[in-house]
């Protein structure tokens, strides 16, 4: 199957994020998306999580974002909003500066232009259909024939590193995980999207088997100009993958920038306690203290000013007060913290 | 929106193709030895109860006063004979057409009701899911042997009336099932993925919903026939299904119910019967349950 | 530390087999494992690699009737394999007991987390209730859950990931074992979390002087707390040693593979990672040579037809591979940054 491909040579690189182009390929504007907890006889909602909660980026043509988090942090709950599978309570998302489900963009226009691949890969495969039906129920959706579509997905597995003659044919459990996830890919493929949104797709990947896909993906990338979003807890694998780096915290953004400049220079403190936490694969530089001491607290009831000021050893009483607001930090690089705004009122606020 | 593709070489490639997941089940199936001879045993009684005219030694409506109640094993009557002087073995092959009728009849319409209830409310949730559900839920409150004899008895006793009282008994056990199985299959990523497609309800419904959702109700129902002849047969044994002289296990047990004491192994026939039956059902249901289950 | 001289646990040959006839799938193959007295041995490997099979061998978990153990494990002198009734129960929890990777599978939903530390202990020692109860939140503050005094009346479900995660530990250490065993603790864990957890368990170790197995898919979490890693494939333990030689000089094709596969600091433009080709081997339909021949780049006409034996190649460092001779610098050229 796939091979060694370190030594392959580089395609032409991409657009970057600093080179980026005017206008973004995919915003998400001022996205919230609050899950009422229903109790009682008639299931009134007495409680809410604030899975996301007030969302703002833009997404540009050929990079790769990496979106970071601990559980709760909302980033899978962003991903099907931004994907539409989820009704944002408000906001919108906006693909080249339409929204979906508009007569300039319908929904399934929309949909055949951003596509996602998601973490389990069995339970993302119809357990009934075979592989090549799988990957050709989307573009039968969008009126290709069956036979033409038949065909598509069979390059398309031919094109993910399956050979069409031994995979296509087979059910999903006949496969191995890293070979279903290829399907997925390929799946998400069969539309000729512009985006592709992959939630947690090598999380449950062996490490041996998840650096061929990763190498798949980028192959995919350079190939076909492919805009990704890569969610996922692996510091490691998004920082090796990702031009930019959204962090999430307890449903909103804490800080977003170029991968670099995050992982040597973050400027929220949320963020360097997560990069903090990331294990030195030296055994004579063991992590000798955690960064943060409990869990990320509830998105159910998440605490009022800065989501973050009730495990942060710089929180003053203005943290507590007031919610931060994104402010550029640097080329591209965004921060939600009262630190690195003036005008803040925080003691250590840089003038 | 899409375009049409041009031919090339890897089109035209022969692709192994592996057997269906029905072919896969019987594979499986075939393998659990309890579960085969429980199939046996159904169909060695349905083709009893097609061939029942040409291998009953007797008529099994005619009696003989002179002749009742003979235990098994009297010559000519290797089965005894019953209260009127019937020959029980002839009765008991007749019996298989009505009881076995009457077993899975209701099953099947009440497949068909209960899931078209389930699989819409779990599928489209919401209001309609709460609407449906709670219906259901009323109907499901009223045990189902009491609802059974209280429709029977306002109805009237009669095959027909025997057999909506079932089905109505019925309907709610699936739709319950079938709606919780359609909710479960809604919330996974095949669904989604789906979805994100841009294929809109029905389709998802035909293509991703309804293929993973009948196996698992189907079986369910399958379950369900064991008691459906249990009561069917108990509503015959109060008078209120199958009326005589109409052979039919549950009523046979009534009738003979009066030679309890006098001809215990001739009373037992029906009611053995009846188990045998039952239980062959659930063991083939055990078995298809986890012939059909699956994993990677 | 290698205290082989007084091993606490001695695994010799041990071969794991669940179910019978054509369908028998080997999930463990001749592992041989010592653990020293305050050692803590990482069992690394993927999915199906055998680490949880071999760690659930060791409390004899696995049913009877669909498993069949064969070798010996011996703890503190006495063979596991052999115990039965009264004497299982009383080794079990008492001498050596387990972390379980999901606290909320592993702890009963409908008792409070004090009661369930106080029946534990209670199963052993023959204690007053008070005491018990005494015991519990002493355990509670050894795991550093704060406010222990209130969190002994908390449902496990009433508890964050973390906190539970501490609450099984507390559980596992109640009857003050002497080995424990933790199958993948941290990898529920958010990445904050973890650390905070394997630090605990650092802790505990050395404070306790346990000796533990620690199982993990994670190189990372492996270094951070072990003295020795033992990495498993396929069934087998195909390489032994102390952290350092594992991870600097790995010497098993496998190995070298997973550490220099793993994407680490940031990417130049066109870079790609170098993969081990292939699936994970299918358990129920082994290649006859080694297991990892049919993915490994420099297998030769021996490794395919026979499995090899390990052999030492230096200070307790053993590898079960026929190329030993053509392993010794390939991690260098492989991936720089790890040995740098």
């Amino acid at each position: 199957m796939e091979l060694d491909t370190a030594t392959k040579p580089a395609p032409a690189p991409p657009p970057t994020a600093q080179e980026a182009p005017a206008h973004p390929l995919l915003e998400a504007v001022e996205l919230v998306k609050h899950f009422p907890i229903k109790s009682g006889l008639f299931g009134r909602a007495n409680a809410v999580v604030r899975a996301v909660d007030g969302i703002d980026f833009s997404l540009y043509a050929g990079e790769t974002l990496g979106i970071v988090g601990e559980s709760g942090c909302g980033k899978s709950t962003t991903a099907r909003v931004l994907m539409n599978l989820i009704k944002p309570d408000s906001g919108n998302v906006l693909l080249n500066g339409r929204a979906p489900g508009t007569p300039e963009l319908s929904l399934k226009d929309f949909r055949a232009q951003v596509q996602m691949v998601f973490q389990d890969s069995y339970a993302s495969l119809n357990p009934r259909l075979t592989v090549e039906d799988s990957i050709a129920y989307g573009p039968t959706v969008h009126g290709l024939s069956s036979t033409d579509a038949v065909r598509r997905a069979r390059r398309l597995l031919d094109r993910v590193g399956l050979d069409p003659r031994r995979f296509a044919g087979r059910y999903p459990h006949e496969l191995s995980g890293g070979q279903r996830q290829r399907v997925n890919i390929a799946r998400a493929l069969a539309l000729e999207p512009k985006v592709i949104i992959l939630d947690e797709a090598v999380s449950a990947l062996d490490k041996s088997v998840e650096a061929q896909v990763l190498n798949l993906l980028l192959d995919l990338k350079d190939e076909i100009g492919l805009t990704y979003i890569f969610i996922s807890h692996d510091l490691e694998v998004v920082r090796f993958i990702a031009n930019r780096v959204m962090v999430m915290y307890l449903g909103r953004v804490a800080e977003i920038g170029p991968t670099d400049a995050l992982y040597t220079g973050g400027r929220h403190p949320y963020t360097n306690a997560l990069l903090g936490s990331m294990l030195s694969m030296n055994p004579d530089e063991r992590t000798m203290e955690a960064p943060l001491a409990g869990d990320p607290p509830n998105p159910i009831d998440p605490p009022p000013g800065c989501r973050f000021h009730t495990r942060c050893a710089m929180a003053e009483s203005v943290c507590s007060a007031k919610m931060p607001t994104l402010t550029v930090t640097g080329a591209g690089h965004f921060a939600a913290c009262h630190m690195v705004d003036p005008t803040s009122g925080h003691s250590k606020a840089a003038a | 929106m899409v375009q049409a593709v041009a031919t090339l070489p890897i089109d035209d490639v022969a692709i192994e193709r592996s057997p269906g997941y029905w072919v896969t089940v019987w594979r499986r199936f075939r393998r659990d030895p309890v579960a085969m001879v429980a199939l046996g045993v159904i169909l060695l009684l349905i083709l009893i109860a097609i061939l029942a005219p040409y291998i009953t030694p007797h008529d099994p409506y005619r009696g003989a006063t002179l002749r009742r109640l003979r235990p098994p094993g009297t010559p000519g009557h290797w089965l005894g004979t019953d209260e009127l002087g019937r020959d029980m073995l002839s009765r008991l092959i007749y019996g298989a057409r009505l009881s076995l009728f009457m077993g899975v009849t209701p099953v099947f319409l009440a497949l068909f009701i209960g899931s078209a209830i389930g699989i819409t409310a779990g599928y489209v949730g919401g209001w309609v899911n709460t609407i449906l559900m709670r219906t259901i839920d009323i109907i499901f409150a009223f045990p189902s042997v009491l609802l059974a004899i209280a429709l029977s008895g306002a109805m009237g006793a009669g095959i027909v009336n025997g057999l909506i009282s079932l089905t109505v008994v019925f309907i709610p056990p699936i739709a319950r099932i079938a709606e919780s199985v359609t909710t479960s299959v809604r919330g996974l990523d095949y669904v989604e993925a789906a979805r994100a497609s841009g294929a809109g309800a029905l389709s998802i419904v035909r293509k991703h919903v309804l293929g993973n959702v009948l196996g698992p109700i189907f079986v369910y129902g399958m379950s369900l026939i064991a008691v459906s002849m249990i009561l069917a047969s108990g509503l015959s044994f109060l008078g209120l299904g199958v009326r005589p002289p109409e052979p039919e296990w549950g009523l046979m047990l009534n009738t003979l119910r009066t030679a309890l004491y006098t001809q215990p192994m001739l009373c037992a026939l029906p009611g053995i019967m009846i188990f045998i039956t039952s239980i062959s059902f659930n063991l083939l249901t055990d078995g298809l349950r986890s012939a059909m289950d699956i994993k990677a | 530390m290698t205290t082989t001289s007084d091993p606490v646990l001695d695994i010799r040959g041990l071969t794991v087999t669940f179910g019978g006839g054509p369908k028998a799938v080997r999930a463990l193959d001749g592992v041989d494992l010592t653990l020293g007295r305050g050692e803590v041995i990482a069992l690394l490997g993927e999915s199906g690699s055998g680490k949880s099979v071999t760690l659930r061998s060791i409390l004899r978990l696995h049913p009877p009737k669909r498993s069949r153990i064969e070798g010996s494990i011996k703890v503190e002198g006495v063979d596991v394999t052999t115990l039965e009734g009264r004497a299982l129960e009383a080794f079990r929890g008492k001498t050596v007991s387990m972390v379980f990777q999901e606290p909320m599978l592993a702890m009963d939903p409908v008792y409070t987390v004090g009661q369930q530390i106080m029946e534990a202990v209670r199963n052993h020692e023959s204690i007053s209730a008070a005491d018990a109860r005494a015991r519990a939140l002493e355990m509670l503050t050894l795991v550093r859950i704060p406010s222990p005094e209130r969190r002994l009346q908390a449902y496990p479900h009433e508890m964050s990931g973390g906190m539970r995660q501490r609450a099984m530990i507390a559980l596992a250490l109640s009857s003050k074992p002497r080995i424990l065993l933790a199958d993948e603790p941290t990898t529920a864990l958010d990445a904050t979390v973890q650390v905070q957890v394997l630090l605990l368990l650092r802790e505990l170790q050395r404070e306790l002087g346990l000796s533990m197995i620690f199982v993990t898919h994670d190189i990372s979490v492996a270094v951070e707390v072990a003295d020795r890693i033992a990495v498993m494939y396929a069934g087998r333990i195909v390489e032994t040693g102390t952290v350092r030689d594992v991870i600097r000089r790995p010497r098993h094709p496998y190995t070298i593979g997973l550490l220099s596969t793993r994407a680490h600091g940031g990417r130049l433009e066109g870079h790609r990672l170098p993969a081990i080709p292939g699936s994970p081997p299918d358990l129920a339909n082994l290649p006859p040579g080694c297991a990892f021949a049919p993915r490994c780049a420099i297998a030769a006409e021996a490794c395919r037809a026979s499995v090899p034996e390990a052999v030492d190649v230096g200070g307790g460092h053993r590898v079960r591979c026929f190329r030993t001779a053509d392993t010794a610098n390939r991690i260098a050229a492989l991936a720089p940054a790890v040995t740098s």
